[in-house]
């Protein structure tokens, strides 16, 4: 290709964003930067843009949706462009988003959702539930206090209870630790069944199951991706399963308690409209959690295992 | 109007630095992927293997540029995996990247304490620079970039720089004349893999994270870089120095189209394959001219354009 022609075939990518990008004064620009397609995600970013638009009238906000296609890499880009657009707010979903957007502006009030830990997120030590600066947002830690209680709820007379996980996933490994501690307060015995991969998981399980009486899954991705196989072990011996996602009680467990990301998404555009409209100071502003946690049961395998589910609980559809 | 354009202007700064830091990334590719003609898969995974060695490093206490050292020394053994595997057991090279590449992301995880993501905000670290900061960050990655394409160009003049160029151009020859191809192939990984590792260490400091998957697609960025660099200084200048320039030059075109494509707004889930349609185009486009257009067109033309692709 010659060196004009190729020039040539650039210049359109200078003049056609001075083209587009016309917009009015009076309204606010959100700019979304999301880590990745996906059910959790995409629920929470509707939560967001349905509250927002609710508080502040759908005429007065625009949304810059920008999906960063599962790389973490490319969040860096989408905030490049939000930061030089100076919109009035940046709503970052998922880890590396939130990480990108506070390592590019210190200026634009950040609101982060589907993060587990802002302290562990944007490395604060001593994290005291708020971050400061330009930075605020909800958290998906899950109710790991409530899901011990459910375990013990359900199945009073448990005594041995196992608790599956990746070894790969980090998050997992912490959620296990926090309910094997809170079983084991109970007097409850735990066991731990790690596997690296789903290759190795119907293996492991096999040797482990036969002498528990729960099986605890946490929200884990692995898991999550291969509960067909855990339902294959599981169910013939009638072991029940209780999960922290409900996707994965959906699929091989007996009941979940999780928290509810479309809420979560709406809660993080509720504090939206306090920054854009009523003009609330973000620094000062204390991570939100999803506070009512529903507890869901999977009706298909309660009825074959024979387990009665108290009437507060949700069937899962 | 105007002031759309400055705002669109002013995001191109940040892909400018963007695409310098990827280009030292892109300079590794092209160490093995034009001069030693082996294409080398390990990138993917010693990209990130750079990004959290240097992230552990900061996180830990130390010095940013004891992590980028220390990033780049990890880089060199992942090369020197690679070439081992390829030159002692004979494994093809791009199995022998793959095989690396995949070691590496369990590798990695453990570097990362079994974590996929790790944190190094600049809010809470001293680091060489960050997005906060584009024209700071501008000025010492251009530094960088002209520091290692100068160093390497004096490199590949000396003795072992020459004859890891004789070993791709031309192994058998380069044997016949005594030199140690083996040897310069483990060497040229290293120091190939020893660059996206550093590339892949900055990055982590600039966007503020090292994640286990930043380093997925890497090698489709470098290929785009090189491939675009080739395309744009072929006809100009076969000088070493320019070439290895064009590569950074490339990868900065390439992250300009892409923040443009943000900057629009259009669906970036597309990306990915845009990438490979550019890298598709490049590669296959003088090929089609050659073949099948120069002779209906410029008959006189077709010798010219076979040479041109011979020298290249």
């Amino acid at each position: 290709m010659k060196k004009s022609k190729l020039l040539l075939s650039i210049i359109p990518f200078f003049v056609a964003p001075a083209l587009i990008g016309c917009q009015n004064a009076n309204v606010k620009v959100i700019g979304i930067c999301q880590l990745v397609t996906h059910p959790a995600l995409d629920a929470a970013t509707n939560g967001f843009m349905q509250a927002v638009k609710e508080g502040m009238g759908e005429k007065n906000v625009r949304f810059d949706l920008q999906d960063a296609a599962g790389e973490p890499g490319n969040c860096i880009i989408i905030a490049n462009s939000f930061v030089s657009k100076n919109v009035d707010l940046i709503m970052a979903n998922a880890t590396p988003a939130l990480q990108a957007v506070a390592n590019s502006t210190t200026t634009i009030p950040v609101l982060g959702t589907s993060i587990t830990e802002y302290g562990v997120a944007l490395s604060i030590p001593n994290f005291n539930g708020v971050v400061g600066g330009n930075i605020s947002g909800t958290s998906d830690l899950a109710p790991l206090d409530g899901q011990a209680e459910m375990i013990k709820e359900l199945f009073p007379e448990a005594q041995k209870v196992g608790l599956l996980f990746c070894s790969a996933e980090a998050n997992s490994l912490y959620q296990v630790n926090t309910v094997e501690a809170l079983l084991q307060d109970e007097g409850i015995v735990t066991k731990r069944i790690a596997f690296a991969d789903s290759n190795e998981l119907q293996s492991v399980l096999v040797a482990n199951v036969n002498d528990l009486d729960v099986l605890y899954i946490p929200t884990d991705n692995t898991a999550a991706n291969n509960t067909s196989i855990i339902d294959a072990v599981c169910r013939p011996i009638g072991l029940p399963i209780v999960a922290g996602e409900e996707n994965i009680a959906k699929a091989c467990g007996v009941a979940s308690l999780s928290i509810d990301y479309f809420r979560l998404g709406i809660k993080t555009g509720q504090m939206a409209v306090e920054v854009l409209k009523e003009g609330k100071d973000i620094a000062t502003m204390p991570i939100a959690y999803d506070e009512n946690p529903v507890k869901k049961f999977n009706k298909e395998i309660c009825d074959e295992l024979g387990i009665v589910i108290p009437s507060n609980y949700v069937e899962i559809e | 109007m105007l002031n759309d354009m400055l705002t669109y202007l002013l995001s191109l700064r940040g892909a400018i630095a963007l695409g310098t830091i990827w280009g030292i990334m892109a300079l590794g590719v092209f160490i093995t992927y034009r001069i030693l003609d082996i294409p080398d898969l390990t990138v993917d995974g010693s990209f990130a293997t750079g990004g959290a060695v240097c992230a552990m490093v900061i996180i830990s206490g130390g010095n940013f540029w004891v992590g980028i050292l220390l990033g780049i020394i990890a880089g060199f053994i992942c090369g020197l995996i690679t070439g081992l595997l390829h030159t002692l057991l004979d494994i093809p090279p791009i199995l022998a990247g793959i095989l690396t590449q995949l070691s590496l992301w369990s590798i990695n995880l453990k570097i990362m304490e079994n974590s996929s993501n790790q944190p190094i905000s600049a809010r809470t670290f001293p680091l060489i620079f960050s997005q906060l900061k584009i024209p700071d960050a501008l000025w010492k990655i251009s530094l960088i970039a002209l520091i290692l394409v100068f160093g390497f160009y004096v490199f590949f003049g000396t003795e072992l720089g020459a004859s890891i160029r004789a070993t791709g151009n031309n192994p058998r020859m380069a044997k016949a004349q005594g030199i140690n191809t083996k040897f310069n192939i483990v060497i040229a990984l290293m120091i190939s893999n020893g660059l996206v590792a550093l590339s892949g260490a900055l990055l982590a400091q600039y966007q503020g994270f090292a994640d286990i998957s930043m380093g997925r697609g890497a090698i489709v960025i470098g290929l785009c870089a090189v491939v675009i660099g080739m395309a744009l200084v072929k006809k100009i200048t076969p000088n070493f120095l320019v070439r290895m320039l064009s590569v950074i030059i490339g990868s900065v075109i390439y992250h300009l189209v892409f923040q443009t494509v943000v900057f629009l707004g259009l669906d970036t889930t597309y990306l990915k394959m845009l990438s490979a349609i550019v890298v598709a185009l490049f590669l296959g486009v003088p090929y089609v001219n050659k073949k099948y257009l120069a002779p209906y067109f410029k008959h006189k033309k077709k010798k010219l354009v076979v040479e041109e692709v011979k020298n290249d």
